[in-house]
């Protein structure tokens, strides 16, 4: 059961269009002060903040994803990763948000991949052995699941049952996705939806640090001599990004270099 | 170095055990009394038979007075606070004057004060005539360090910009820059005792003017200009 | 047309751990040292200070402080069968690179090598018999003793602080160390760290069952040290960001913080960074070493001449370097013969992952790289293997690292791999969840070896390393019999369910299990069948020492930093006492 939302509300309503999903900047700007200082006002209490339930969508506009694209991923991270009554999933904490910024930057681009010829399959122990970066990988194999469902039922509009048996299906392998295999399609959508989610906040996912909240990482910061020999403690701790200021405000830049500095 | 990753690996035995075959580790040595910050505000409006009130000298929201002599405490962890005072009563950590105040404290009354003052809350005031350059110099040492002293930078344990690292590291953001130089130079001394292995090693890696730097950094940093961005 | 620059005495390639070591004492010598550095130069402050550094995207799963794989990989297959294909992106080990190399995302797990390792085949087939091992397995004796390495192996502990306790000095049995260990002359340099919550639950449940459980020794110190060369090390704050992360508070032994700085007060010594070594350079005799060529960051090719070239690279680099250069026999595995490339070896790591419910915390965010709590009954030869068909071992302990979310989420067996029910699974698990790590020997066959790739090359055009291994079916037995024994441990913890997981064949490169390459220009008494003799000085080349853990004939049950680090003050001072005052081989056969 997915949590009602604008989003919700604009998928339902009409093909999504980039546009749609931008929403006006002033509305953003109160929107990050109004969460900013809800979560100082918390953390002065001693209480986490409440799970987010997407307050600061509207500033997720798309820069590499197309409306088909996004439209796949949305629906797609959403059974990855569900919302359930206690957490928000997927959606809520903006994976689709970091899994567009990541690919439109150097890490989609293949920043750290050698990426020379010749190319063959290997066997599994071999590793990955396809000439795509990863944006052309997302990209090539998105497009060929949204080209084979075009006749049927888009995935977006599938209900859950099937989407999830359609997701098996991959994870399962042996579909050909404009050369990219399925299970390999599966495995990176998985893992960039798993980064998406645990990632720090600096990236544009993990929103308000929601999936930290709901395991107790506390993020960013951390000293913890005193305390580690409390054994078992139960450690309240508000999560803290790496990008937040003193006052608590996290500033995001999804794109960071997967590289120091020469 | 083994990575953890246990949904990594390739086949998992499972092994079902039942709890009442093995003794559960002991995990906690009973339940602790919950401190009573209302009986702590009580303390620090009013005192008690053997001690003056807090508010005296730290003023009732904690927030003390820019002299130096006396810290803010608005809104510090409670578990630091009752681990100095527990300190001072130990005379782990020597003052004159906190040192007889804790020690006329019962263990519960330093609880509640230290529950009380971590409630509390107020504006954090500009730094009167701080030097831009002054305040950017302790700005490099709190976010970077000193690479030439072989110092790390502070934000690395007292939070984002010194906002603190509850249960046990202090905030030093919006501290008073004349009590954040008396704590230095006290541990550099050897005055201050009670963080032999961290802030001592720490201290003896700053001069006076890299003193003077962070403390001016951290008292402007939180100020209420600030606050709006 | 590459620049000649004026010679000097002794050109490091790689300026890591060995090539730190060795520059600081030559320089100290007296002579003129110049460190190549790949990558970049890199220092505590600024570049390794937190919040930055405590991202777990972007240096434990994009790993930005390892070697770049767009400029230069290795080419890897399981068997001569297979064509080696290009590590497109490292997953199995992570080659470090920059000022520091490795050394500065390590864990600081730093384990001595038994006596036994030194004189590993004499002492097998004396235990054993001659037919004991299976037939594959070419393990051999090393050439030098522990008792030649043990004074080393304590002035690198005390160069890094190592935090521990010991557990037999000059041959008495210390309580609360490892009673197994080799003899050490004295106690460690700080007292051990502070013990977890997993090492309290793993050492509860070790010594029910008699386990004589120590703390493991750590390079993440314990408290504040000022070491020999008069640097002074924090102490560690249980961070859990240590491995593939650098260190912002200067609390884990790495070159910056421990030799380093020392290294380069001296005029005598240059760092360059920033320079890519493609070969030793050989006289026409090709029995020595002329200097080395490299090409620097802005693509300019120079030589630099050198009366000595000291290859210290890590142990790949270093093989690499060999065969690009022409030094040595490559290795042929069908006939056996040649010397560089063989024995490479790996480690055989495996896990017990422990659930409790609800009312145990497990706080896994709080943790070091090097905290821990082990036994030591199943290492190496520790136990009698007559029975068993197999030989070597593995050390079993609770030494977490970390909590980081995107790497470490253990769900129980049968858990769905994403979707509702596993989302629940981590929230339920996650701070409830000891993992518990086998650590095991590598035993080198004839089939596993390093060699040059025919078809694969760099960004400078060099052919890359290529890597042909498998776990032989001893170490796969060793795996199951150990892991075993450590879910037993897990059951005596008190664990609701316990989960083995021992190793299993193939090898993959898509699963992390330790940057432990050792091996390919092995140190030895004969020089048919080691690269290097006992003091890691080239048979072919004598003014070349090959530095690392490419020496080591076997990977044996430990980490291979300390004995790295031993090796290395090993050589260099030969080279200062015997090879300084009379340039030329220094063992004669």
């Amino acid at each position: 059961m997915t949590k009602l939302s604008r989003r919700s509300l604009i998928k339902a309503s009409a093909p999504v269009g980039a546009a749609l999903l931008s929403g006006s900047l002033s509305d953003v700007a109160a929107q990050a002060e109004t969460t900013a200082h809800t979560h100082t006002a918390q953390l002065q209490a001693g209480a986490p903040p409440a799970a987010s339930t997407g307050s600061r969508e509207a500033n997720a506009s798309y820069l590499f994803l197309n409306s088909e694209e996004a439209a796949f991923i949305e629906a797609s991270v959403a059974r990855l990763i569900p919302a359930d009554e206690k957490w928000g999933g997927a959606i809520e904490a903006g994976v689709p948000n970091f899994i567009d910024k990541q690919l439109g930057g150097a890490w989609g681009a293949g920043e750290r991949l050698y990426r020379g010829g010749p190319w063959q399959q290997g066997s599994a122990t071999q590793g990955y052995q396809l000439p795509f970066t990863p944006a052309e990988l997302f990209r090539t194999a998105i497009a060929a699941i949204n080209g084979e469902l075009k006749a049927a039922t888009p995935f977006a509009r599938m209900s859950t049952v099937d989407q999830d048996a359609y997701l098996h299906g991959l994870e399962a392998g042996g579909k050909d996705l404009g050369g990219v295999p399925s299970k390999e399609f599966f495995a990176a959508l998985w893992e960039i939806t798993l980064e998406g989610f645990f990632s720090d906040p600096v990236y544009g996912g993990n929103r308000d640090m929601l999936a930290w909240q709901m395991i107790g990482f506390p993020g960013a910061y951390a000293s913890y001599y005193d305390l580690v020999d409390q054994h078992g403690m139960d450690f309240q701790h508000v999560p803290t990004s790496l990008a937040e200021d003193v006052h608590r405000h996290v500033h995001v830049h999804p794109e960071i270099p997967a590289r120091l500095p020469e | 170095m083994i990575q953890v990753g246990v949904v990594a690996l390739a086949t998992l035995i499972s092994v079902a055990v039942t709890a009442t075959l093995v003794a559960r580790p002991v995990v906690a040595q009973g339940v602790p009394r919950a401190a009573d910050p209302k009986r702590g505000a009580v303390i620090a409006a009013q005192g008690t038979a053997a001690v003056p009130a807090c508010a005296q000298c730290h003023a009732f929201s904690g927030a003390s007075d820019s002299s130096g002599a006396f810290p803010r405490l608005t809104g510090q962890p409670a578990s630091y606070l009752a681990e100095q005072m527990r300190d001072f009563a130990s005379s782990r950590r020597d003052s004159a004057v906190m040192s007889p105040i804790a020690k006329g404290l019962s263990a519960n009354d330093l609880d509640d004060v230290a529950a009380y003052f971590a409630t509390t809350s107020g504006p954090f005031p500009l730094l009167a005539g701080a030097d831009a350059i002054i305040v950017k110099k302790g700005e490099k040492i709190a976010r970077e360090g000193d690479a030439a002293k072989g110092l790390q930078g502070c934000n690395n344990c007292h939070g984002p910009d010194g906002a603190g690292f509850p249960p046990r590291i202090p905030y030093l953001a919006g501290q008073y820059a004349e009590y954040i130089k008396l704590s230095l130079t006290m541990w550099k001394a050897g005055y201050r005792k009670n963080s032999p292995n961290v802030m001592k090693q720490i201290a003896d890696r700053l001069d006076d003017q890299d003193i003077a730097a962070v403390a001016a950094f951290y008292q402007q940093i939180r100020n209420d200009t600030n606050a709006a961005q | 047309m590459a620049e000649r620059l004026k010679p000097v005495d002794v050109v490091t390639v790689g300026v890591g751990l060995t090539g730190a070591i060795m520059a600081k004492e030559l320089a100290a010598a007296g002579l003129k040292v110049v460190g190549l550095e790949r990558g970049p130069r890199r220092d505590t402050s600024p570049d390794f200070q937190s919040p930055t550094i405590h991202d777990e995207l972007r240096f434990a799963v994009r790993k930005a402080l390892m070697q770049d794989n767009v400029k230069e990989t290795l080419t890897f297959r399981n068997s001569s069968d297979q064509t080696a294909l290009p590590l497109r992106r490292w997953q199995g080990f992570l080659p470090g690179t920059g000022t520091g190399g490795a050394a500065v995302h390590w864990n600081g797990q730093t384990y001595r090598f038994q006596p036994v390792d030194f004189v590993y085949k004499t002492h097998i087939e004396k235990r054993y018999g001659k037919n004991f091992v299976d037939p594959e397995i070419t393990i051999q004796d090393w050439g030098v003793t522990y008792d030649e390495l043990e004074r080393h192996y304590d002035r690198f502990e005390y160069l890094c602080g190592t935090s521990g306790k010991a557990g037999n000095i000059n041959g008495k049995i210390q309580p609360g160390g490892n009673p197994f260990e080799g003899q050490r002359s004295r106690e460690y340099p700080t007292p051990p760290m502070k013990e977890t919550q997993y090492g309290a639950l793993f050492r509860n449940g070790a010594e029910k069952l008699g386990y004589k459980a120590y703390p493991q020794p750590a390079s993440t110190l314990s408290q504040p040290y000022t070491n020999p060369e008069g640097l002074t090390l924090q102490q560690c704050v249980f961070c859990g960001f240590c491995e593939r992360f650098a260190c912002e508070h200067y609390a884990k032994a790495s070159p910056q913080t421990v030799i380093l700085p020392a290294a380069l007060k001296n005029p005598n010594y240059e760092l360059r960074s920033n320079c890519q070594v493609l070969r030793v350079n050989l006289d026409s005799t090709g029995k020595k070493a002329t200097g080395v060529t490299y090409v620097d960051g802005a693509g300019r090719e120079f030589e630099q001449p050198a009366e000595l070239v000291l290859i210290t690279a890590f142990a790949l680099n270093n093989v690499r370097l060999l065969l690009n250069s022409g030094i040595g026999k490559p290795y042929d595995p069908r006939s056996g013969i040649g010397t560089v490339g063989r024995n490479y070896a790996y480690q055989t790591v495996s896990s017990v992952t422990v659930f409790y419910d609800q009312d145990t915390r497990i706080n896994p965010f709080m943790a070091s790289g090097s905290s821990g709590t082990v036994i030591d009954e199943f290492s190496g030869d520790n136990f009698d293997h007559t029975k068993l068909g197999f030989i070597g071992g593995a050390y079993v302990g609770a030494i977490m690292t970390n909590g980081r979310p995107i790497e470490f989420h253990p769900t129980p067996p049968g858990t769905p791999t994403w979707g509702l029910e596993w989302k629940k699974a981590v929230a339920r698990h996650y701070n409830h969840t000891v993992v518990l790590t086998v650590h095991g020997m590598s035993h080198p066959t004839r089939t596993n070896y390093l060699d040059l790739d025919p078809t694969y090359k760099d960004a400078w055009g060099m052919p890359l390393l290529r890597l042909t291994f498998d776990f032989p079916e001893n170490d796969l037995r060793m795996s199951k019999y150990v892991t075993d024994k450590t879910v037993e441990i897990g059951q005596a913890m008190g664990g609701k369910t316990v989960v083995g997981a021992p190793r299993k064949g193939p090898y993959t490169s898509t699963i992390y299990q330790t940057t432990h390459n050792t091996g390919g220009a092995v140190m030895g008494s004969d020089p048919t069948t080691s690269a290097v003799n006992k003091y890691l000085q080239s048979w072919d080349v004598p003014n070349v020492f090959v530095v690392g853990a490419s020496a080591f004939q076997h990977n044996g049950t430990y980490n291979p930093t300390d004995t790295v680090g031993a090796l290395t003050y090993w050589a260099v001072e030969a080279i200062k006492s015997q090879y300084l005052k009379s340039p030329g081989p220094l063992v004669r056969t």
